[in-house]
């Protein structure tokens, strides 16, 4: 008997009552004003975001907000200030070094500045091993919590979804934050 | 008279005095913002209330998900394996590690491996084990293990991460600034990341309907290990199968708010498919788990999170640290974990607990883990393993806790110590000692009166 069989079977066995699923529909927390909530909790876990205003153009704004910036990786066609493609690396490795990287996100949710990324670029590297990332989301992609996110993202089939919230961060030494573990040391949403 | 080895280690832990009230205080203040994280969400108790019943569900349906996720994954081209044990467990890892010819493997933090004591396995057999979180990797060049689920390095301070980084990493002599330290184990682990030729994840949440695993991090180290190299291992307890992603979204608004005091981690990834010419593959492990499932006391440890809110709480392991418990898990959870693994091996933890019920309190999964710890101290007699001591302590304890007004009179035990028959007195005397003073507020004990919860003491009124 394969160990598969095996487990199973003991499962089976042991599993005494069999309990109903349980309704899940959770309404869950509601914003009045979704956007500067959203804001507010981007700064409040780290990060950073900024509302594209009509006359702005978000290259210049990227290009201020970053101006040590000298690799600068992007796969998007509206940015023009990138330095490099990712997608044209054959190589994830090759992205190390990379200061900059500016991906596109799907949904931005309220309650806890959470943005979901489904992988759109070639090497998912790219979203960790930057010094720093730029997420640019539509603002009305916006959602109150993660009940609805998960509505909205329910199809996707990307073979590896994120959802990012700040730049990587830990207090593992005497619980003292410290920005930038391994990955993005800061995180700026552009809402457009 | 006996004590337990939880109470000698934690006396031990008390005699660094400055060192035991930081810890104290810390985790305090942990709690303090899981709490205003719960009361930011007017639907808090229902999102406890929904999750404790998912789970329960998921559990009693075991196979049903359990069969569903293989199918789903491996129609992703994920390739899914089953683990009765924990030998059998490291034995496939280290099957794939060796037919990919794996010299380098970076890890996440994961405690199933803790469980199945895979690092020094793997070592052993020659492949060079990377932890990747960076407490882990603290304690990994420590050689010492983690004292807590979520913060593994809490018990030590800036200093002896500062000394152990001079030694090992070649740091600055004295430099113990946590922003700079972080920046060099950044540097060291970011070599091993590009370097591995694989990555290996725990996973949070194994959702049945889309065959997803998802991982929570904060550093994102679990992505920077998985994205690199081709090759990505993710293991898994089998209880950690979740419906769909509807029941997720009520896990991840839970988790980090309970654990870390956060609105959500930094980072929750979700791996559907292996990456383009690459290989993923699941382990689902059971070393244990099903027996767990005929257990009607205990049944519900099966919806743990692994958050620690239940440590932070707890006013014993903030009191004693993590390393006083015989099991790996510490805190409410590990001692009935410990107590499910092996109950004559770790019984010595299950003294370890005031009973002042605040773990029950605080868990998102609403695991009742006092009335448990309650229960085994119950059936320690027939276990074999009741100590006279053991038996005093649970005396005493159902002493005070059914005589609130006594109790209400005299906040100090060594008021009430006056009160009690000498035998009994001398009980409490020890648990004092040993439990360096858990005081009981005087609220909290009150509030639970008054809600009948003291009831469930007595083991006849149940
Ligand atoms: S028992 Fe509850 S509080 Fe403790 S770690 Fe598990 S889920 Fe968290």
């Amino acid at each position: 008997m394969s160990s598969k069989e095996y487990i199973l079977q003991n499962i089976k066995r042991n599993i005494k009552t069999r309990l109903d699923k349980p309704k899940m529909d959770v309404l869950g927390i509601q914003f009045d004003h979704l956007l500067s909530q959203f804001v507010d909790i981007c700064k409040a876990v780290g990060g950073d975001a900024r509302i594209l205003e009509k006359q702005e153009d978000v290259n210049i704004l990227i290009k201020e907000l970053y101006s040590q910036a000298q690799s600068i990786g992007s796969n998007l066609p509206e940015i023009t200030i990138s330095t490099f493609n990712p997608d044209d690396l054959d190589d994830p490795h090759l992205l190390n070094g990379t200061d900059l990287a500016i991906i596109k996100g799907e949904v931005g949710v309220a309650e806890n500045g959470c943005i979901w990324i489904p992988q759109n670029v070639v090497h998912k590297a790219l979203y960790f091993i930057s010094e720093y990332l730029v997420i640019i989301l539509d603002r009305t992609k916006l959602v109150n919590n993660m009940h609805e996110a998960y509505r909205t993202i329910e199809s996707n089939d990307s073979g590896f979804g994120i959802f990012i919230s700040g730049p990587s961060k830990t207090a593992d030494i005497e619980q003292a934050l410290v920005v930038g573990a391994h990955g993005p040391k800061g995180l700026t949403v552009i809402l457009t | 008279m006996m004590s337990t080895q939880h109470s000698i280690a934690a006396e031990k832990f008390q005699e660094d005095k400055k060192q035991a009230s930081w810890h104290n205080e810390t985790l305090w203040f942990v709690r303090e913002k899981r709490d205003r994280m719960s009361k930011s969400l007017p639907e808090w108790e229902e999102l406890r209330t929904i999750a404790e019943k998912i789970k329960l569900h998921s559990v009693s349906n075991l196979d049903i998900y359990l069969e569903e996720f293989s199918k789903n994954a491996e129609a992703n081209g994920v390739i899914v394996h089953w683990a009765k044990d924990a030998k059998e467990h490291n034995d496939i890892v280290y099957d794939i590690l060796s037919k990919h010819k794996v010299k380098k493997l970076v890890k996440s933090k994961s405690m199933l491996t803790e469980e199945c004591h895979l690092n020094p396995y793997l070592i052993d057999k020659g492949i060079d084990v990377i932890e990747s979180d960076l407490g882990e990797r603290i304690l990994q060049l420590n050689h010492t293990a983690p004292s807590h689920i979520v913060m593994p390095a809490i018990h030590m301070t800036r200093q002896e991460v500062g000394e152990l980084f001079e030694e090992k990493l070649h740091t600055e002599k004295g430099n113990s600034d946590p922003t700079y330290l972080t920046r060099a184990a950044r540097a060291s682990l970011r070599n091993d990341f590009l370097t591995a030729d694989a990555g290996m994840t725990g996973v949070n949440f194994a959702v049945a309907s889309t065959g997803e695993i998802v991982v929570c991090t904060n550093e994102g180290n679990a992505d920077m290990g998985t994205s690199l190299p081709d090759l990505h291992i993710a293991v898994m307890g089998m209880e950690k199968v979740i419906p769909d992603h509807e029941a997720l979204s009520v896990y991840t608004r839970l988790l980090a708010r309970s654990a870390t005091g956060q609105p959500v981690t930094t980072y929750t990834s979700h791996f559907k498919k292996p990456k383009k010419g690459g290989e993923m593959h699941v382990i689902i492990v059971d070393n244990g788990r099903s027996e767990i499932l005929t257990n009607n006391e205990h049944i519900k440890s099966l919806n743990c999170i692994r958050c620690g809110a239940c440590m932070n709480t707890c006013p014993v392991y903030r009191r004693s640290g993590g390393y006083s418990y015989t099991y790996f898990i510490p805190g409410p959870i590990g001692i009935n974990l410990g107590m499910l693994k092996d109950p004559h091996k770790y019984t010595d933890n299950v003294s370890a607990c005031s009973l002042c019920y605040s773990c029950n309190n605080v868990c998102p999964v609403k695991i009742d883990l006092a009335d448990q710890i309650y229960e085994w101290r119950q059936n320690l007699d027939s276990l074999g393993a009741a100590s006279s001591s053991k038996k005093m302590i649970s005396l005493g304890m159902q002493f005070l806790f059914t005589h609130p007004t006594l109790f209400n009179t005299s906040l100090k035990f060594t008021s009430l110590i006056n009160w009690v028959p000498r035998s009994m007195a001398f009980g409490l005397k020890e648990w004092e000692e040993g439990r360096s003073l858990p005081k009981f507020a005087k609220e909290s004990f009150t509030s639970m009166w008054k809600k009948g919860k003291i009831k469930t003491i007595k083991k006849d009124e149940q």
